[in-house]
């Protein structure tokens, strides 16, 4: 067969004026506009498309469409592209796939020969031993997998994603779905059409000339209807809760992912022509009637020169009528419907030559065209939560019960002639319309600001029964065959399989892993079932179907991931601290200073002069209402309520097993009024935290919560100057030790910017003031700052010096010195645990702790050699035996020797206990347990001063 | 030990594709007797495997497994088959080393290919925080013997050069905990290489049979009821995940367990080009290539108790930034199919062990998103307890009563995804 391109056929989609020249497989070769990649290259003679996946057999066109599993090729960069749905695009670069060395000869095809020892699951019964042979048997192994190449270096495609509300959903754009839309947006309703192919009209593009006036009204109604917007060349994917539909459209190389909150979704996605299992059923050449009239109608392409039809029902009919009209010799018609005729098997080699007929009658023959029936496309459905049930009459699956928000329509359904299935679709898109405006109206209803809610008709349209037509159950004929092209899996491996023990329909499905391929079973998922039930002795109703999951269709990580990314978080004065040398390091979302240039020079300054950092990452929690105090108490360890107007405290909160949680200060700056800080990682959880318990235990509590962490900007200004400091440009406090002690907040002006938030509070273990500023100010705060302290010595510190000066403190960081076991006990907060209280979150499991002692202890340690630091998590052992580890450690620059903070178990914890760390090389080092967590201000006279 | 059979091989393989002749069935039906020695509820990995080492180690052959649909349609074919055993406690290292090693054996020991790929397993560190916590893990392993290292990000390269390891990703690579050991294992097959072997060995697994009731009397397990009638049995194994709590209500057993859906995905095939395991902590995600040539996902449970074993649309959304974030080349790759399973959390991410209040009632649940990995030492370790009546030192840290003593397990600390 070659240069099969017929003259004009009626309904064709291509347009002869635009030749398209692309490569297949390095050679030139051309097609027309509106060609796909197949249906070109079949023009040009092609037959061979691709090998398949354990015998590497040719594999030639099957169903001629999207769901064609002998057609998945590599454009460019792109893998498993299909052929029978892709348009051809000037200059594509088409490859086969997994041919190696080449598509006319593959090694690997020596796998025929002796394809009858690689039974279902051989794998599993060889390369058992010698076990160190195994990892070379593992590699030649991973050589036959299947699918298309990846280029890592291949630039990442990204489309953003569209989110869209229709009233109602059409899910296919044949007959049904077209006339549901219409009938839907009759009703009122806005109406998203969604069909796979590049044009809408379904088995209508290739039905004559009845078919082609319908489809000419349908498409004239729908193009002239505001209220339906038509997405072709884009496949429903996924039907989630609630009928939130996955949409992917397809637009060359890219896709992009829709998101539909649909209020009523109608599956009018029709029947999947089904193939034959017999011998020799994989052969190029033999093909589906509804890949052979495609190609005829659609592509204007013989699909071969000499014909075999064997057919059982109307499709296969008018396949044989399309192929003689097209010119193409029809050598016998074997009419499956009559007792006694058979198609035996597909003989040739390497493509279709001769069909063997009943009674031995063998013909000579290029092409073999079958039509033995329809597998409802019933994914949707089944996403739905429906059960499709088995009925022996119709010979295939039927939709079972929907949710109301769910609908079916046409060959889904059931059969009828076009003008019953238009009919059919347009009540069932009429329905889904009143049922759409009604959840319309609901919503609509309970939202003050909307529009006025729809009248909704409550009397539901009656939906005409469209029932199945008789069809002969025609699953798997005399001979064997391909049962699942895409895994190459044939009747006689399920059956092997069945005697083998893997006798329910999902263990079959396992173990010979017939319907996992590319196109997830939606050829094979039927005749699996019919030939498994034949191979247990159980009917094909008992054994059921293996659940369809979402995805429908493949779609593209870049579809799914769009444009989203995490967001990168900046401090309103993070300019300046780029322009004056900061290195800037990544905190959780943040990107904040480091240091800049000098750490230990930055720590030196602030504990001789005054230093200032940047803190506006801190979590900031504004809290008002009467019952701020009764939250505070609930969420944290210690006492709330009474703390007076102008007081701060520190508090730990814990999770409910008595694991902390997070830290922070929080200030009562009013009677009802309070400001709350978390960590800066913490941020987002402890809001989160707050308001779940508000919501689901304290729902009337006088509290509401809003978060300020971009709001304010944030800095701290430490060290013995720093009082000096605040007076130069605070007005409206006194500053002084006696007015404005430790642990107290005020409300300022500062550098002229009223309504900020002071804190006397000491991270550094310096006196110190951490001002909240308004963001919009903050730049201009900070610069006064510096401004007013530059006869004080005042220099900027980052984040490594605070980390220092905290570890000199001896002050613990959540999630670094503690870890997802450490209870409030641990890090020694037991003056913070008030077990009187009637409750608070964590409580019982801190009573218990309590009362039995924390197995572990936070301590200081200091190694004997104070020169050498041991990295953060080296562990402290005994016995052999790990008893803890460091979780900080510095050198630190006060003190001039190496500090640290480690979790050990509490029999190790006493001051003065010698530990050996064993550091990350190997060495052992001795270190001593410190009596406080301090080692620098140990008596706290630096802060409170 | 009664042998197979049929012992499966390469010549085997050859001898029945010359003649054409069927193998035996790998496990056989069975009525449904009216008394065991030891009844298991679940006929996924563990309660097979339970099944198979009471027969194997100890000589206890009367013995069913009571599977409500059929076997390893839960958890055991569900997860994502990733084997290490590079945990962070010295208690928790130690046992899923013990199971690293019982898969790197299992092939011969089942006659049966679990396809135990030991391709490495990489832990990408994202932030200081998280390079601590590998640094943590390293030096935790490195004392209990366990081939772990931390390695920078040029090493990560090497491994995988699939990988960004550039400054340009929001969340840059800053190093990577790798665990040579690890690797992926066809997860179906170590179920039915341990229900072929169970079987040969005497014990009845009955399918489509599921457990409706536990009859105690005086404080002692006395048998169970099911869809088929009752069983009497002086021992009862609750193996179940998904629906342990359930099971042990039955006996009047409260575990402290809350399920949660834990979602997977897996793309259309293309050929190899990734051969370590790679985890990223911070991205909740994880990603190995099978044989076959698909990648396989998983990610962290999702932060809701559901019973619910569909997918969601947001799940491969986020699953797919940030795969990308790790992989940027692979954005035209496509997912074909996702699912969840259901994961039994307990309040310290440990497992839950040993007998119970009730005399003859023993539990192997609770474990989370860790259960394939555990599966052959579980079984291993429950069936020596219940044979020898007293629990193993390998698993005495995981008992029920740790949760009314106070001695949690540690696991947590590992963070949220640990595979």
């Amino acid at each position: 067969m070659s240069g099969s391109r017929l003259g004009v056929q009626p309904g064709e989609l291509i347009d002869r004026d635009r030749v398209v020249r692309f490569r297949w497989n390095g050679a030139e070769h051309h097609g027309f506009a509106g060609d796909t990649i197949a249906s070109a290259l079949a023009a040009g003679g092609v037959e061979v498309f691709s090998r398949s996946f354990k015998y590497r057999r040719p594999r030639g066109i099957l169903t001629a469409d999207y769901h064609d599993p002998n057609l998945f090729v590599q454009v460019g960069d792109e893998p498993n592209v299909r052929a029978g749905h892709r348009l051809l695009i000037g200059g594509m670069d088409v490859t086969a796939q997994g041919a190696w060395p080449s598509l006319g000869f593959d090694a690997r095809a020596a796998n025929r020969v002796v394809g009858r020892f690689l039974s279902p699951g051989f794998y599993y019964k060889t390369f058992i031993s010698p076990a160190r042979l195994r990892p070379a048997y593992q590699k030649i192994l991973r050589r036959f997998g299947a699918g298309g190449k990846i280029d890592p270096t291949t630039p990442p495609a990204h489309a953003g994603k569209r989110f869209a509300h229709p009233d109602v959903l059409v899910a296919g754009g044949g007959p049904a779905g077209m006339a549901a839309a219409l009938g839907a947006s009759h009703r009122g309703a806005r109406v998203m059409l969604v069909e796979e192919n590049h044009h809408l009209g379904g088995h209508l593009l290739y039905g004559g000339p009845e078919s082609e006036a319908t489809l000419a009204e349908l498409r004239a109604l729908i193009g002239a209807d505001d209220a339906i917007e038509v997405l072709t060349n884009a496949v429903v994917t996924g039907r989630y809760d609630h009928n939130w539909v996955g949409i992917v459209v397809i637009q060359g190389g890219e896709e992009q992912l829709v998101k539909a909150r649909a209020k009523c979704l109608v599956v009018a996605a029709g029947k999947i022509e089904r193939p034959y299992v017999f011998a020799g059923n994989d052969l190029p050449g033999v093909m589906l009637s509804s890949a052979a009239r495609r190609l005829i109608n659609l592509y204007a392409v013989a699909p071969g020169t000499r014909a075999v039809v064997a057919t059982a029902n109307e499709s296969g009919d008018a396949a044989l009528a399309d192929l003689e009209r097209a010119g193409v010799e029809v050598a016998a018609v074997a009419d499956l419907r009559k007792s006694g005729s058979l198609l035996v098997r597909a003989k040739g080699r390497g493509r279709v030559a001769a069909v063997e007929l009943s009674g031995g009658r063998t013909i000579d023959a290029d092409l073999l065209v079958t039509a033995v029936g329809w597998t409802t496309s019933t994914s949707l459905l089944n996403m739905a939560g429906d059960r499709p049930a088995y009925d022996a009459r119709a010979a295939r699956f039927l939709p079972g019960e929907l949710p109301d928000d769910v609908l079916a329509a046409g060959g889904v359904v059931g059969d009828g002639s076009i003008e019953a299935i238009v009919d059919h679709g347009r009540v069932v898109g009429f329905e889904a319309g009143r049922r759409a405006l009604g959840t319309r109206a609901t919503w609509q209803r309970l939202t003050p600001r909307a529009a006025p809610a729809p009248e909704v008709d409550p009397e539901p349209t009656v939906i005409p029964r469209l029932p199945a037509m008789p069809h002969p159950e025609l699953f798997a004929g005399p001979t064997d065959g391909f049962v699942d092209f895409s895994e190459d899996v044939k009747g006689r491996d399920l059956a092997l399989a069945a005697a083998e023990g893997y006798d329910s329909i999902e263990l079959a499905k396992r173990y010979t892993t017939v319907t996992m391929g590319s196109i997830q079973g939606k050829l094979a998922g039927v005749n699996a079932v019919a030939v498994h039930a034949a191979a247990t002795g159980a009917t094909i109703a008992a054994t059921g179907t293996t659940t369809w999951r979402p995805p429908y269709a493949p779609i593209t990580l870049g579809a799914l991931a769009g444009v989203d990314e995490d967001p990168v978080r900046y401090s309103p004065l993070h300019d300046w601290h780029m322009a004056h040398g900061a290195t800037p390091i990544a905190a959780g979302q943040w990107i904040r200073p480091d240091h800049y240039g000098d750490p230990a020079r930055e720590v030196r300054n602030t504990r001789a002069n005054v230093g200032i950092i940047d803190v506006s990452p801190l979590g900031k929690i504004d809290l008002r209402g009467r019952d701020v105090p009764r939250l505070l108490e609930f969420v944290y360890t210690n006492r709330w309520d009474s703390l007076a107007i102008g007081g701060v405290r520190y508090g730990v909160m814990c999770a409910e097993d008595g694991v902390i949680l997070d830290d922070g200060v929080t200030a009562r700056l009013e009677e009802g009024r309070f400001y709350m800080t978390t960590t800066s990682s913490g941020a987002g959880r402890v809001w989160n935290w707050i308001d779940e318990w508000l919501q689901t235990a304290f729902p009337t509590w006088d509290v509401k919560t809003t978060a300020v962490t971009d709001g304010y900007a944030a800095m701290n200004i430490a060290g013995p100057r720093s009082r000096e400091l605040l007076e130069r440009v605070a007005s409206g406090v006194d500053s002084s030790p006696e007015s404005f002690p430790y642990m107290n907040a005020r409300i300022a002006t500062v550098a002229g910017v009223a309504e900020c938030i002071v804190l006397r509070i000491g991270f550094t273990g310096e006196l110190s003031y951490e001002v909240h500023v308004p963001a919009g100010y903050g730049l201009h705060v900070w610069e006064a700052l510096l401004a007013a302290g530059s006869d004080l010595g005042i220099a900027p510190f980052g984040l490594e010096a605070q980390r220092i000066m905290r570890l000199e403190k001896g002050h613990f960081i959540v999630g670094q010195d503690t870890d997802g076991l450490t209870k409030a006990y641990t890090p020694g907060l037991a003056g913070l645990v008030k077990i009187d209280k009637p409750d608070f979150s964590g409580k019982p499991e801190l009573v218990w702790e309590g009362e039995q002692g924390a197995p572990r202890r936070l301590v200081a340690i200091q190694p004997v050699d104070g020169s050498v630091v041991p990295p953060e998590a080296s562990q402290i052992i005994a016995g052999g035996r790990t008893r803890g580890r460091v979780t900080s450690s510095r050198m630190s620059p006060t003190l001039e020797r190496s500090i640290c903070l480690a979790i050990v178990d509490t029999e190790h914890a006493a001051a003065g206990a010698e530990l050996t760390i064993r550091l990350p090389d190997g060495r052992d080092i001795a270190a001593t347990v410190l009596e406080h967590h301090a080692h620098v201000d140990v008596d706290g006279g630096r802060v409170r001063g | 030990m009664a042998s197979y059979p049929t012992r499966y091989s390469a010549l085997a393989l050859l001898r029945k594709g010359a003649t054409r002749s069927d193998w035996p069935r790998a496990w056989r039906h069975h009525d449904l007797r009216s008394s065991y020695d030891v009844v298991i509820v679940g006929g996924g990995l563990h309660g097979l495997a339970t099944a198979y080492y009471l027969a194997r180690n100890h000589d206890i052959t009367s013995v069913a497994v009571l599977e409500k649909a059929y076997i390893g349609g839960g958890g055991s074919g569900r997860n994502t088959a990733i084997v290490r055993s590079n945990y962070l406690t010295p208690e928790g290292s130690a046992f899923y080393d013990r199971s690293v090693r019982l898969y790197e054996g299992l092939t011969e020991d089942l006659n049966f290919n679990i396809m135990f790929e030991q391709r490495g397993h990489m832990t990408l560190a994202h932030s200081d925080a998280s390079l601590r916590t590998m640094r943590w893990r390293a030096e935790v392993n490195k004392l209990g013997g366990i081939d772990s290292e931390v390695i920078d990000p040029a090493g990560v390269k090497e491994l995988a050069p699939a990988i960004d390891v550039s400054d340009r990703p929001r969340y840059p690579i800053l190093g990577a905990l790798w665990h040579p050991p690890g690797g992926i294992v066809r997860h179906d097959a170590v179920v039915w290489g341990y229900a072929r072997g169970a079987d040969v060995a005497g014990a009845h697994i009955h399918q489509v049979t599921e457990v409706t009731g536990i009859d105690v009397a005086d404080g002692r397990v006395t048998g169970v009821q099911t869809s088929r009638g009752a069983v009497a049995a002086p021992v009862v194994i609750n193996c179940t995940a998904g629906w342990s709590t359930l099971i042990a209500d039955m006996a009047g057993v409260k575990l402290p367990i809350t399920t949660r859906p834990l979602q997977a995905a897996v793309t259309v095939p293309v050929q190899p080009f990734l051969v370590p395991v790679i985890v990223s902590g911070t991205l909740h995600v994880y990603v190995s290539q099978t044989a076959r040539g698909e990648l396989v996902f998983g990610a962290s449970v999702d932060p809701f108790s559901s019973y619910s074993s569909r997918g969601s649309l947001g799940f491969t959304e986020g699953l797919a930034g940030h795969v990308l974030e790790l992989m940027p080349g692979i954005s035209k790759m496509r997912l074909l199919r996702q699912w969840a399973g259901l994961c039994d959390m307990t309040p310290d991410f440990g497992p839950i062990i040993g007998p119970t209040p009730v005399a003859g009632f023993y539990v192997d649940v609770g474990w989370g998103t860790y259960g394939f990995k555990a599966g052959p030492v579980a079984g291993e370790q429950v069936a020596a307890m219940v044979a020898n009546g007293t629990v193993p030192r390998l698993i005495a840290s995981f008992g029920l009563e740790r949760f009314e003593q106070g001695r949690l397990t540690a696991e947590k600390g590992a963070a949220a995804v640990g595979h």
